[in-house]
């Protein structure tokens, strides 16, 4: 009876409680999950060298676009200009881990049946683990790329571009990782995610504004974009970076918000689904 | 019919026999192979989409041009498709050789480079070729002399990846586990031949005709197909030809230093 009484005093406790406790949790997982990178140096270096290699490619094709020319404005972009937020939108998307073939994985090896039965929510563990990995490549990549783009086109002086960047980085992650579940939460029907996650991660590159941003792109297509997520998770942060506005800053955060609480809906709904769709012999 | 002659009808037979049961693997799962290819065909697609927004802004980069540069993915992906189709394993070397894995083929009376290039068809590589010859089709010389050159790069092309591929892979050789360079040097050395050369300048130019020899791709648009230069193209065909022997004796050299690791496995 006592034992009972205690159970049900657990599942009765107070909503602050459990956010205080959940988020212990979280902060617990993140932890790990920043220790755990920390031993995989190796993998930081090459994707360094990746990222200045690509870089690279990138100063030596807008400078030829712009001729050299550090004093042109193409719609309302500099070659500095757009130099900085190419480091930005380079440093945001090589910062998100494989978040699907995690999922993919654990799905076809079974672990997932170990991670289900753990006492904190598989979405949320993700999230820790997704935002710990995140954060820490983010920094990283941001020093990685101001290291070539310094020398090559003069320091990152945009006012207040760092706070602006930074400000919109968080929310910026968080739509990715909630793009990333709804391809990785498939692989609870299909198994196979990969030929979705790259169509996800070409739309990034596209239309998300990494490899152009979306004001250099025709109306008709900027006018696509602003209807969809991806704007959200790449061209804020990085637009704000090299041109700061206080007025767009507070009208994207919105935007951002918005995004985030749709695409959480969503995230949530795939996931109750996807779950009782799952078998998982042995393991 | 000399023993060498029939060394080499015998290779020949192998190939030939090696690239049928790939096809007949792949084609047994015919939906996903379809599936995969197709993704491939979408992936440069929507880095020609990019290519086409890139020269709405500005219609001429170093004299280069959207056609210049759909050719220069025409020549690209369809070069490195057929090589990946036919010797997929080319970007595998050092995986192979650090796994310990090449005792399966140090097995078989064939010529091992050959028997390793020949075991593996990539699925997606057929989506880069076709994309490749459709793009062509689309924007390329559909003259005979034009297919003609455009035969000759994709031959360049291919020998190229293959070669650089083995020759970066046989690192593992002397180095060991080299699975994560390789991997980054072959990632680095596709999107270089995806760019026109012509934005590259100085050293980095002279390093792309040079130690990574990916402008011999990517200024086959220009050299090859758009106004052919005889001393580019024979240039191209050399480097490509030598480059192809320096793989293969490579490779020779380093298997002298190949030690097993009693890896049992078997050729999937």
């Amino acid at each position: 009876m006592s034992e009972a009484r205690g159970r049900w005093a657990f599942a009765r406790r107070p909503a602050g409680a459990r956010w205080a406790s959940a988020g212990r949790k979280a902060a617990a997982v993140g932890r790990i999950a920043f220790r755990h990178q920390l031993a995989y140096k190796t993998d930081f270096a090459l994707r360094g060298f990746f990222l200045l290699f690509i870089l690279f490619v990138f100063i030596q094709l807008w400078s030829a676009a712009y001729g050299g020319d550090f004093e042109k404005v193409i719609s309302g972009f500099t070659l500095k200009q757009i130099v900085w937020y190419l480091v930005f939108t380079e440093a945001l998307t090589l910062a998100a881990p494989p978040v699907c073939s995690r999922i993919e994985e654990e799905v076809k090896n079974g672990d997932v049946a170990i991670r289900l039965v753990r006492p904190q929510s598989y979405l949320n563990y993700h999230f820790s683990v997704f935002s710990s990995e995140a954060l820490t490549r983010f920094a990283v990549h941001l020093a990685v790329g101001s290291a070539i783009a310094w020398p090559f086109v003069g320091p990152p002086d945009f006012g207040y571009g760092w706070f602006g960047l930074l400000a919109l980085s968080a929310g910026a992650l968080t739509v990715t990782f909630l793009l990333l579940m709804l391809v990785g939460l498939c692989a609870f029907w299909v198994e196979e995610t990969s030929g979705l996650y790259f169509v996800l991660q070409k739309l990034q590159f596209t239309i998300g504004g990494m490899l152009l941003p979306i004001d250099l792109m025709p109306e008709w297509l900027q006018r696509v974009c602003a209807w969809l997520p991806f704007q959200a998770a790449l061209y804020f942060p990085a637009r704000m970076g090299v041109q700061f506005d206080g007025e767009l800053l507070t009208r994207q955060l919105a935007i951002q918000a918005a995004w985030i609480a749709v695409l959480a809906i969503a995230v949530n709904r795939m996931y109750r689904r996807g779950v009782t769709k799952l078998h998982v012999n042995g393991g | 019919m000399s023993t060498a002659d029939k060394k080499i009808g015998a290779n020949a037979r192998f190939v030939w026999t090696s690239w049928k049961a790939n096809l007949a693997s792949a084609m047994e799962y015919r939906l996903s192979f379809l599936l995969l290819a197709g993704m491939m065909f979408v992936n440069n697609f929507i880095w020609l989409f990019f290519w086409r927004l890139f020269f709405e802004r500005f219609p001429v980069v170093q004299g280069w041009d959207l056609r210049d540069v759909m050719l220069l993915w025409a020549v690209s992906t369809a070069g490195f498709g057929w090589a990946a189709m036919l010797f997929g394993n080319f970007s595998r070397i050092a995986g192979i050789v650090a796994g310990g894995q090449l005792d399966v083929y140090l097995t078989q009376p064939r010529p091992v480079l050959l028997s390793v290039l020949v075991s593996r068809c990539s699925v997606t590589a057929a989506g880069d070729f076709v994309f490749g010859i459709v793009v062509y089709l689309m924007v390329g010389d559909l003259s005979p002399r034009g297919m003609m050159l455009f035969a000759l790069a994709l031959l360049v092309s291919g020998l190229l990846f293959i070669s650089v591929m083995v020759i970066v892979g046989c690192s593992a050789f002397w180095i060991g586990n080299a699975e994560g360079m390789t991997q980054q040097a072959f990632g680095s050395f596709i999107a270089l031949t995806t760019y026109p050369s012509d934005i590259f300048r100085g050293l980095a130019k002279a390093a792309l005709f040079t130690i990574i020899p990916a402008g011999f791709i990517s200024y086959m648009p220009i050299g090859m197909l758009k106004s052919f230069d005889p001393g580019f193209a024979a240039t191209a065909t050399g480097v490509a030809a030598g480059l192809t022997l320096a793989a293969a004796l490579l490779f020779r050299f380093g298997l002298r230093r190949y030690a097993s690791g009693n890896t049992i496995a078997m050729r999937s």
